[in-house]
């Protein structure tokens, strides 16, 4: 499968493609998810891997919980995530079209993705909430994401999911 | 306005509105084309024309957003802008001519880009349904009936946020909406205290004068150097304008549309306008085209008179 990767952004929107393309590589991850219920916060470990692909005009990841070496005897149990994103800019949009395919339990979920100031922002409407995705603090050695929902059209959001990530050197 | 010879912009689009009653497109779409043949280029003495592309009309959701041809109409916004910018920057009037409301949306995306520039809503709602005061889940939401609130920044990324405006494409307190019906009737599209606003009663007992005189005051106490003029016709009362999405009552005549124009034109910065909502297919012999024509032009000749 060669075909799928790429060593960078196409030229014709390499500065769009750096929005997400500067991620690349390996991420260490920690996962905090904070439940609606009010029950406690639950904790993770995890690995998330970016590059550029379909000719460096799309950014893909894969995001891992556990990280693969916390797996002890290399099997990924059926509930565990491995999930696969794409991210397309397009250019008749001037937006990222952002698509999650989990393994785990069949999630998929579709998002548009612009920056924002400082910050990636995607979101998407699921049904009457809107769901964003933001990526922050984006440096070259660590960046946050957090997951974030409004009931209210954006007027107010809950936060539901951070991460805090650390490039993770190979 | 200045001396600005008229750049006519047409943008045909029925994308922001629900299909109608037959289940089909509605006939917005249409618009420019009946009102160019109405003599709407000669008319209002327009210099040149870009004629947009229709982009085709999906009855169907798509994905990430809940607006009716979301995607459809954030292409056609940026088409819009594009072509708003381009007249700005050649130092010609945009006259963009719709489609449905939600082209206010790349007007307004085009005008900010040669910096801040406030917004003269000129319509019989307020346009404002945004997810927090909507069931987004039950239906799909028509950006036709949610112009204002996307443009101040409510609603989904997808139309709130655009190439180089950013986010709000206007902020509330240089909004001024004139026309709304229904606020006092049943407090529908009630619009938040930050936004200033007229309703069409309002206009009618007052006059069109002092509702001029108000909108050129609060424009000039915000500062604002640049203003663009949203006209949908629905502002119109149905028994002169029934060839239109939504019509109702009360509403302006012809006379008083026309007046309204060319005191906004006249006592605001305005450096560019649309004209929305016209449905040619409820008006099988072309005399309400005639009658926007003449009302455009009347509006805009005085407009021109006054500054010569």
């Amino acid at each position: 499968m060669k075909t799928l990767l790429a060593d960078g952004p196409a030229a014709d929107h390499a500065s769009d493609i750096e929005q997400f393309g500067r991620l690349s590589g390996l991420w260490r991850t920690e996962i905090a998810a904070f439940p609606a219920d009010g029950s406690p916060t639950r904790t993770a470990e995890g690995e998330w891997e970016f590059g550029y692909a379909l000719e460096g005009r799309a950014v893909i990841d894969v995001w891992q919980v556990p990280a693969r070496d916390a797996i002890h005897d290399g099997r990924r149990a059926a509930n565990q995530e491995v999930g696969l994103c794409v991210r397309v800019w397009d250019p008749r949009l001037a937006l990222w079209r952002f698509t999650f395919h989990g393994t785990a339990d069949g999630a998929l979920v579709h998002m548009m993705a612009r920056q924002v100031g400082d910050e990636m922002v995607l979101e998407g409407a699921d049904g009457g909430r809107l769901v964003r995705w933001v990526f922050s603090e984006l440096g070259g050695h660590s960046f946050a994401w957090r997951a974030e929902a409004s009931t209210d059209g954006g007027e107010t959001w809950r936060l539901e999911q951070t991460v805090d990530a650390r490039r993770r050197e190979s | 306005m200045g001396t600005a010879p008229i750049r006519i912009i047409t943008a045909p689009s029925s994308l922001g509105l629900r299909p109608g009653v037959d289940g089909l497109e509605p006939g917005t779409w249409a618009a420019p084309s009946a009102l160019l043949a109405a003599g709407l280029a000669s008319s209002v003495g327009g210099a040149s024309r870009v004629d947009l592309p229709r982009l085709p009309y999906s009855y169907d959701s798509q994905p990430a957003t809940r607006i009716r041809n979301g995607l459809g109409i954030r292409e056609l916004g940026l088409l819009i802008a594009e072509a708003v910018a381009d007249a700005v920057r050649d130092e010609q009037f945009p006259l963009v001519v719709g489609g449905d409301c939600s082209i206010l949306l790349g007007c307004l995306a085009g005008a900010r880009r040669a910096g801040p520039c406030a917004l003269l809503h000129v319509d019989g709602h307020t346009d404002f349904f945004h997810p927090g005061n909507y069931d987004s889940a039950r239906s799909l939401g028509s950006a036709a009936g949610m112009d204002l609130a996307l443009a101040t920044g409510r609603g989904e990324l997808l139309l709130t946020h655009w190439p180089v405006a950013g986010s709000p494409l206007v902020p509330d307190e240089d909004v001024f909406q004139i026309g709304d019906r229904e606020a006092e009737v049943d407090g529908h599209g009630q619009l938040p205290p930050t936004i200033a606003g007229l309703t069409v009663q309002e206009v009618l007992r007052i006059g069109i004068d002092a509702a001029v005189e108000k909108v050129s005051q609060r424009i000039a106490e915000r500062g604002a150097e640049r203003s663009w003029l949203h006209l949908d016709l629905d502002v119109l009362d149905a028994s002169v304008m029934p060839a239109v999405d939504s019509p109702g009552a009360p509403g302006l005549d012809f006379q008083q549309a026309s007046s309204l124009l060319a005191g906004l034109l006249n006592g605001a910065p305005v450096i560019g306008m649309d004209v929305a909502i016209y449905d040619p297919s409820l008006d099988p012999d072309g005399s309400y085209a005639a009658a926007i024509v003449r009302s455009l032009a009347t509006a805009l000749a005085s407009h021109a008179e006054l500054i010569a």
